[in-house]
């Protein structure tokens, strides 16, 4: 019974139970108020909202359909509003908190960061701005790199043969990875081979068969044909990201110093106990 | 809490209700001026330099077909497949939000790319993997929210530039027009009055949501696709749901708003939308239904939506909108069922078979008309009767989470809802109750998927064609590398160093059809498969063959081609044995001494008649690995005793089918 009369569905339904009387008490006196005006503004909307949607003005049925269902949402928001059903309606409250959250975000958004604003940004974010190395190779699947006669056998062999020019494409094991790269910034090479290998293209010699190099799967030749080092960041060239950057901070910021601005004007008084075990 | 996600589930079901009123696309909004890229060019990252020229959608028979002296030249084939999420709600989705969920499609984005972000439970997470693209899908339902903004505002009014350019509007066509130009003028010029830009009277939510794919979309580097969710649920939960993913960019996107279930929740009405958006912005757009599992028998109904016979054009329209399915999500698979399938000892696998949406039970038949397999089977026999085939789809998968995380991995599970993120309780509490024996359970959630997309670089339009043309494939959430080629000519010569060589030059890929069988011949398949580094190795690659039957009923068989330790397992009474389990469950880990880092194999159709319409996919399985039921245990220090709760098991991939018709 105590567990019955701790369970949050039954205080719904009692609550339901004691609304609906109240409705039944206050309803001959509370409801039927007010007047709807539908302005020509109010309809110029729902007509937007139609082309929007359907991409054509509304004929004549749907514009009544359009205006019942609005006359019908507002009564019935109305008359629960006037229940107070908003109020602890755990959805409608999130919405709102949503809305609002969106405005102090927009709110952010109204001012361009000026050149000073980037270059500061761009400077003290270095590391995440940074250029990675791009690369074209190509590389021979040698496989596993457990070490063993037989491996370090097919090592040698394999290496001498590229080195003598012998066509890749006839060498090494089978394997679904792209045996050729072009152009590609040293991440996404580790997002293929893992960060250990793209880290040993940057010390490769460029021109050369060399190996062997391990990657997640295995050891490999590889032959860098050409190579940019990293570098560090230019305005210029990471403009739109550090933009996004910017723009994505400020509004994070502008979210939280509003609630922060907005919890000062509050006064938040606990007056209740709950004992809780752990951290 | 439990009262919220009943209430959230609920939502998620319904998603009715009255009509809301979407924001207009109010033309004095402050939009964007920011740089937007249209069609972005293949940037011929993963490719050949060889050929950065453009492939024709639907057109992988002119990848490789001439070799000349130079490899390289003409390679301008699909060389890795991009990983991606078609599926994603964030806070902007009304359930999502109404459940509490913080993170919107910028911290969703940001996720999916690699970033580490703070989930709604204040827990900081990261995926292990970034994803290659990603499709942000919030319901369309109730999508405009900030919808106080009202065209005839006084406060908008009280400018008198915004009050002139009312009045033309309201003049007629020609003044209109007239002030539509104006308007334009003054916002490229940047001479806006300044109300207009004010954030109160903004933009309507899908305008700030195109907003936010755009400036995330890095060609060559990230995908971000503008995309919503169509959020049929029709008889009270029938699961319809379709995923609508735009080829194009902000500019086309935002000229109409998302299609609504208020509208209509038939798809036939969606699909005619779709017609009429790519007519009025000459824009790209395609679906994707998902949850077959959940339809209650509706998903591949034999009929129409209204109970009619199926026609030649209804089966036309959906093949032609609808080119992929996705198979797997957090709310289990609709691949295959054991009782579809009995011979098929993978085919139990993350279930979800009890009832639709809101967990109405579902009644005998039904489990029939939801899984892609069956689907796939009978588009044979529609095909037959009517001259086209209604379910020529290929595989997807996505996540479907509500909390923008698109954590599908089993040891990063952050499952559906914020109220499931990570606790030591949510395996054991509801994760859906709709009353009585209409309930599921925190552990059945599943920490899956993604979509693998076999495109010639990684931008919207390329990897778009290539959903068009089917060549993708869904996994549970590794990354493993799925080839998958058709064709009569595939020698064991051709599984060779580079697959894919010969699987364009003699073949078809994955989503394509065979061509005329030569005489005497049958088909030959080469498929290959590469564990996701950090995942387990792979037991067995299968091929699924469904056919017509002599009397017109739909076939299936299972074939394991290729497995791991071929030197140790066996074929006993027609059964490959178990690759065995390596999972030590009380610490979540296993260790990868079985099964094999990389599988290869070419497999001749041993059954095959000429006369006879054929499909065939292949499915991947790796070997067994932790659940994230075990993960959950280890890091909680929980038990978790429960017979029916699985701790381990075994990710997969399926393929797109190939097809094959007698000409």
């Amino acid at each position: 019974m105590r567990k019955l009369l701790g369970e949050p569905m039954l205080h719904f339904l009692l609550i339901g139970l004691a609304l609906f009387g109240a409705y039944r008490w206050v309803s001959p006196r509370a409801s039927g108020g007010g007047r709807i005006v539908i302005t020509q503004g109010i309809l110029d909307d729902l007509v937007t909202q139609h082309v929007a949607a359907r991409g054509r003005e509304p004929s004549t049925s749907e514009l009544h359909h359009l205006i019942e269902s609005y006359v019908r949402d507002e009564i019935l928001y109305r008359e629960g509003v006037r229940l107070g059903l908003e109020r602890d309606d755990l959805v409608v409250k999130r919405r709102v908190r949503q809305k609002i959250e969106m405005i102090a975000e927009e709110d952010a958004a109204t001012r361009a960061p000026t050149e000073a604003d980037l270059s500061a940004y761009l400077l003290a974010n270095q590391a995440r701005f940074a250029r990675p190395a791009v690369f074209t190779f190509e590389q021979v699947f040698i496989g596993e790199s457990q070490p063993g006669p037989a491996v370090v056998h097919v090592v040698t062999i394999t290496g001498e043969a590229l080195r003598r020019g012998v066509d890749p494409e006839g060498l090494g094991k089978p394997t679904l990875l792209p045996h050729r790269m072009t152009t590609t910034p040293a991440d996404l090479v580790a997002r293929d081979f893992g960060p250990v290998f793209a880290a040993a293209l940057e010390q490769a010699p460029v021109g050369e068969w060399v190996g062997p190099i391990d990657s997640s799967f295995g050891a490999h030749y590889v032959r860098v044909s050409d190579r940019t080092p990293a570098a560090a960041p230019q305005l210029a060239a990471v403009r739109d990201q550090v933009v996004r950057e910017w723009e994505n901070e400020r509004r994070q910021r502008a979210r939280n110093d509003a609630y922060t601005k907005m919890r000062g004007e509050y006064q938040v008084s606990i007056e209740a106990t709950r004992a809780t075990e752990g951290r | 809490m439990r009262q919220l996600v009943i209430g959230t589930a609920f939502l998620a079901a319904a998603c009715g209700g009255p009509q809301s009123t979407p924001a207009p696309a109010a033309p004095t909004a402050g939009q964007p001026s920011a740089a937007v890229q249209l069609g972005g060019p293949p940037t011929g990252v993963g490719t050949s330099t060889a050929d950065t020229g453009e492939i024709k959608p639907a057109d992988p028979t002119t990848f490789y077909k001439t070799p000349g002296y130079s490899p390289y030249a003409g390679r301008n084939y699909p060389e890795r497949p991009y990983f991606g999420d078609e599926h994603v709600h964030t806070a902007w989705s009304v359930d999502a939000g109404g459940s509490g969920a913080t993170l919107g499609p910028e911290e969703a984005t940001r996720f999916a790319r690699g970033d580490e972000v703070t989930s709604t439970s204040g827990q900081p997470v990261k995926l292990g993997q970034p994803l290659d693209w990603v499709a942000i899908t919030d319901h369309s339902d109730m999508m405009g929210m900030i919808s106080e903004i009202k065209g005839g505002n006084p406060e908008m009014m009280a400018d008198p530039t915004i009050k002139r350019w009312r009045e033309m509007f309201n003049g007629g066509p020609v003044e209109a027009k007239k002030a539509v130009m104006e308007l334009v003028a003054a916002q490229a010029n940047k001479k806006l009055p300044p109300i207009a830009s004010d954030p109160r009277f903004a933009k309507s939510v899908w305008a700030k949501t195109t907003t936010i794919a755009e400036k995330y979309n890095e060609p060559g580097r990230f995908t971000a696709f503008i995309g919503y969710e169509w959020t049929s649920n029709a008889g009270g939960g029938d699961n319809l749901h379709r995923n609508i993913i735009y080829r194009d960019n902000k500019d086309k996107a935002d000229r109409v708003l998302p299609f609504t279930t208020f509208q209509s929740e038939n798809p036939e009405d969606l699909w005619k939308w779709m017609t009429e958006w790519e007519k009025t912005t000459g824009g790209k757009i395609l679906a994707i239904p998902h949850n077959g599992n959940l339809s209650n028998g509706r998903m591949f109904a034999l009929t129409t939506f209204s109970g009619d016979p199926l026609t030649k054009a209804w089966a036309d329209a959906r093949r032609r909108w609808e080119p992929l399915f996705e198979a797997i999500q957090m709310k289990g698979q609709s691949e295959s069922h054991p009782s579809l399938s009995p011979t098929d000892d993978f085919a139990a696998y993350e279930l979800w078979d009890r009832g639709n949406l809101t967990q109405t039970p579902k009644k005998p038949g039904m489990i029939a008309r939801e899984y892609a397999r069956e689907a796939l089977k009978n588009g044979l026999r529609i095909e037959q009767d009517l001259g086209s085939n209604p379910f020529k789809f290929g595989m997807a998968g996505g996540t479907d989470t509500h909390n923008g995380l698109v954590a599908a991995e089993e040891d990063n599970f952050f499952a559906k809802f914020p109220s499931a993120e990570p606790r030591p309780d949510r395996w054991e509490e509801d994760a859906m109750n709709f009353g009585p024996n209409r309930i599921v359970k925190g552990w059945e959630m599943t920490a899956a998927g993604y979509t693998a997309v076999w495109a010639t670089g990684n931008t919207r339009a390329e990897l778009w064609d290539a959903m068009m043309r089917r060549e993708t494939y869904a996994t549970s959430g590794p990354r493993m590398i799925v080839r998958f080629f058709g064709g009569y000519d595939f020698t064991q010569a051709d599984a060779t160093r580079s697959p894919a060589v010969a699987g364009y030059a003699k073949g078809v890929p994955m989503g394509a059809d065979l061509p005329a069988a030569p005489a005497g011949k049958a088909p030959t398949f080469l498929v290959a498969a590469l564990k996701d580094r950090y995942s387990g190795n792979l037991d067995r690659i299968q091929i699924i063959k469904g056919w017509l039957g002599k009397d017109g009923m739909p076939q299936e068989k299972l074939y394991d081609v290729v497995w791991g330790d071929k030197d140790r397992r066996r074929i006993v009474n027609g059964k490959l044995t178990p690759v065995g389990n390596t999972v030590d469950v009380a610490t979540a880990t296993w260790t990868n001494t079985i099964g094999d880092p990389e599988l290869v194999a070419v497999w001749k159709d041993p059954d095959f008649d000429p006369a006879v319409r054929a499909v065939y996919y292949a499915r991947v399985l790796e070997i067994p690995t932790p659940r994230w039921t075990a993960y959950d245990a280890a890091y909680f220090k929980i038990k978790i005793t429960d017979p029916k709760v699985p701790m381990t098991t075994q990710e997969r991939a399926f393929t797109s089918p190939i097809w094959y018709s007698p000409q």
